[in-house]
């Protein structure tokens, strides 16, 4: 009876064996490393495992702020495929020719938005009016590193557009990265923070009191391209997932945007 | 001055259980180790809390289980000698002898220092470190040190086990200056016959946790069955006064009466020393010996004859300088026919008689 | 000297500050942290032990998280000291040396311990027995002869102080000339395009300062050591 069983099993093996030869590529499971900006650690997360049973590829997902990321590479961190937050890291990149120009095009938009930590703040206007150091109120703005992270550089840009940024500099409380910032705001150790919009409706504890007006700041986006050099087919098929209706949808409800080419 | 102690404290297969009351002077706890010497006087400093027990200097009340009344070590006023000297290698000499002094309660009138410095003979001693010192000159500031506490009470814990021989006859003279110069009761433990001869006012005698026996170190040392340590170091505590000191390098003790002759002494003609003859340095002879090369012969009546479960047996002889132990086989003794009252002669190598062994 | 920048050399002066505090708190609790550690018998004890390695064993972001919670604006311990002491760590030089003293006191304690308990116990009962009574037989006995001991201390906490980033960072955030210490302000330049140069500066700065300390400590300790000498 046994001896039964065990003939079947080699007998499905040898069938399995013969399938994986002939069935096209996706049945052979490859590996992809991706490093992303922190902002997009819950749409990931979330594209993670339908990828990885839609194309059988496993998926490793590096999370952190976008200029920490585009160092490790430049000292040559083994990544596939690179998701930053805004042109600048990439652009540094392309130039050293670490970057496979053909795949570069721009994923995503996002909009920068002003939080707080109390539920029944009330909505503000950004403009040249706005005294956020009596907002504050003795408090910090928790902000991304202004000088380094995309989210920060945003947000500095911003608020120098309107002439705040001399009177509330010494009131900001620079993380490490935008999540950091979040995390500030929604523990109540900073009273406000700048994040991205999607980083607000990721976060319950925090409420959105503002919108950072697009035009403050130059346009937010994602651009994203695979590092060279590209020897590893789940990278295409990476890719191509991105573009998918199913991405997409995990991508608005999100609150990205798509980039206005 | 009365030390009266009563103790009882279990360890993990042995208990403990003393009673014993002495008076002034110099006190040995003599018996083997393990027999709970230590435990008494670690009890005595506060170092060690027993089950049940009482122990009391003349009207000063160390500790009552009974009552719960415990003084912490630091209040006890005991200066206690450790086997290891136990000096603070931080500080000098110097400071490690006022150390005990700067924790003395107002109106304890300590030794002063230049008497203790003197007596113990630390004069150049004063600025090295402990490292710096030997075995013996350790032991010595360890001495001064407890005193310049202005102790009540001396302990002693086998301070000279850890030296060797000739260390040891360096430092010995100390604690017999000690003893009397000194108006300090001490309690000293020891398992060295040679220290209970030269050192002891009183002995207790300790086996096994109980008290065995209690003296002056002739009654104690003289009685073969109070052998605390075995037949091996039996041996009697006789006096004699220096009758001569001749030129051949011998000096004349009369004992009771009866010369011995020892190796030239330092002291003078007319004082008095102990000398202490192992009972394995006589021999007996029921027949009076003569042409021998031995030239202490002392005789006397056998007093009384023990046996143990060995081959040997311990007989006690009455000689006129004092009661005598010798250890002869049993088969000697019966072929002999030594029983109590028979008279016999005990034949002592003079140099048998070591050094250690006379003090006064 | 001329090759920091202003901004760099505020960040080499915050770092001594903090690293500096830090040891300091490290120091009296520390001790007697070890102190009660290899020498009391309590209930507990197990508990308070693993609690000292806590910081060691800890992922640094968790530590500064924990820190942010308690310390934090919102944080009771926060509030508490601010109301009682005026002392206030949230997003302050003050909560740069608290992450750094937290961080380093697991080092101060096991190196103080360590000394402790090389400490012969019958020297200590030597003392009693000549009338010190327990804190003065720490006070000139048992402390004399740890001093090397907590000399090592000193200088591994004052260095991890230094050092000291993942917990700074979560806890005060990145603010300069508040708690932009030097391992925040090499962060910072890695992550900013061009910044190799301060990396390499403040990387260097780092080096010789830690093993200016730690020369400074050996010698010490040596001399110390003599003192002590052939315990």
């Amino acid at each position: 009876m046994r001896v039964a069983r065990i003939k079947q099993g080699f007998a499905r093996l040898r069938f399995a064996a013969v399938l994986a030869y002939v069935l096209p590529a996706p049945v052979w499971a490859g590996e992809i490393t991706v490093f992303a900006a922190s902002s997009l650690t819950d749409v990931l997360q979330n594209i993670e495992p339908r990828f990885e049973a839609e194309t059988g590829h496993d998926l490793r997902l590096s999370l952190a702020g976008s200029s920490k990321l585009a160092r490790q590479i430049q000292m040559g961190a083994p990544a596939d495929v690179f998701i930053s937050a805004n042109a600048d890291w990439m652009d540094r990149l392309e130039e050293e020719g670490l970057i496979a120009s053909e795949t570069r095009r721009s994923l995503l938009g996002n909009a920068l938005v002003l939080i707080a930590h109390d539920p029944d703040a009330s909505p503000i206007t950004i403009d040249n009016g706005l005294d956020l150091p009596a907002l504050l109120d003795g408090g910090r703005l928790a902000m991304a590193l202004v000088d380094a992270v995309p989210a920060g550089i945003y947000g500095k840009a911003a608020l120098e557009h309107f002439d705040l940024w001399e009177g509330v500099a010494p009131k900001v409380a620079q993380a490490g990265n935008v999540r950091a910032a979040l995390a500030f705001v929604a523990s109540g150790a900073a009273p406000l923070g700048i994040v991205y919009e999607t980083d607000a409706r990721a976060e319950d504890d925090v409420t959105v009191i503002a919108r950072v007006p697009a035009e403050s700041h130059p346009p937010i986006r994602y651009p994203v391209a695979a590092l060279t050099p590209v020897n590893n087919p789940a990278v295409t098929a990476f890719l191509d997932f991105l573009d998918t209706p199913q991405a997409q949808d995990i991508f608005t409800k999100a609150g990205f945007t798509r980039p206005a080419e | 001055m009365t030390l009266s102690c009563h103790l009882k404290h279990a360890f993990p297969g042995f208990t403990l259980d003393t009673r014993f009351e002495v008076p002034d002077g110099l006190t040995v706890l003599y018996g083997r180790s393990g027999s709970g010497k230590t435990t008494i006087v670690n009890a005595a400093a506060g170092l060690l809390r027993p089950d049940e027990g009482r122990m009391q200097v003349d009207d000063w009340l160390l500790f009552d289980t009974m009552r719960k009344a415990w003084l912490p070590a630091h209040q006890r006023r005991v200066g206690y000698i450790f086997q290891e000297g136990r000096l603070f290698p931080h500080m000098s000499v110097g400071q490690n002898l006022r150390y005990g002094r700067w924790f003395a309660p107002k109106g304890a009138t300590p030794e002063p220092l230049d008497r203790v410095v003197e007596m113990l003979g630390l004069g150049p001693l004063l600025h090295r470190r402990p490292a710096a010192l030997s075995g013996g000159e350790k032991q010595r500031v360890a001495i001064g040190r407890a005193l310049l506490a202005a102790p009540r009470m001396i302990l002693a814990d086998e301070p000279l086990s850890a030296l060797d021989d000739a260390r040891k006859s360096e430092v010995l003279p100390y604690f017999e200056r000690l003893r009397d110069e000194v108006e300090i009761p001490i309690l000293y433990v020891t398992h060295s016959a040679a220290e209970v001869a030269r050192l002891a006012t009183t002995v207790v005698t300790l086996e096994d946790g109980r008290v065995t026996g209690q003296g002056t170190a002739t009654e104690v040392l003289g009685d073969p069955s109070v052998t605390p340590l075995g037949a091996r170091a039996a041996g009697a505590v006789i006096e004699a006064t220096i009758a001569a000191h001749h030129s051949d390098g011998l000096t004349e003790l009369n004992a009771g009466g009866a010369p011995l002759f020892l190796p030239a002494l330092a002291q003078p003609k007319g004082s008095t020393v102990r000398i202490r003859i192992a009972a394995h340095d006589v021999i007996l002879s029921t027949a009076e010996p003569n042409d021998l090369s031995a030239l202490n012969i002392l005789s006397g009546t056998v007093q009384d004859t023990r046996s143990g479960q060995g081959p040997g047996a311990i007989v006690s002889l009455d000689t006129p300088a004092g009661r005598i132990l010798a250890r002869v086989t049993r088969r000697s003794a019966t072929r002999l026919g030594l029983q109590t009252g028979t008279r016999c002669y005990a034949v002592i190598k003079s140099v048998a008689l070591a050094p250690e062994d006379i003090g006064g | 000297m001329e090759w920091l920048t202003p901004a760099e050399w505020q960040a080499v002066a915050l770092s001594l500050r903090v690293a500096f505090w830090a040891t300091l708190f490290c120091l009296p609790i520390g001790v007697l942290t070890a102190y009660a550690l290899a020498r009391w018998a309590f209930p507990g004890r197990q508990a308070l032990n693993i609690l000292v390695h806590l910081p060691l064993i800890m992922p640094p972001v968790v530590t500064g998280y924990l820190l942010l919670i308690a310390f934090g604006p919102q944080g009771g311990l926060g509030a508490f000291l601010k109301d009682t002491l005026g002392l206030t760590f949230a997003f302050r030089w003050t909560g740069a040396a608290l992450a750094s003293g937290v961080m380093a006191f697991p080092f101060m304690v096991r190196a103080a311990r360590l000394s402790i308990e090389a400490v012969d116990p019958k020297l200590e009962q030597a003392a009693a027995t000549l009338g010190a009574s327990r804190a003065w037989v720490f006070a000139t006995v048992t402390l004399p002869m740890i001093l090397p001991g907590i000399l090592a201390g000193c200088v591994l906490a004052f260095a991890k102080g230094m050092g000291e980033f993942g917990a700074t960072i979560t806890f005060v955030s990145n603010i300069p000339g508040e708690t932009q210490t030097i391992p925040l302000a090499i962060d910072l330049a890695l992550e900013t395009p061009g910044g190799e140069g301060r990396v390499m500066r403040l990387a260097l700065i780092s080096i010789a300062l830690a093993a200016g300390a730690l020369a400074l400590s050996e010698w010490v300790s040596r001399r110390v050591a003599t003192r002590v000498g052939g315990a």
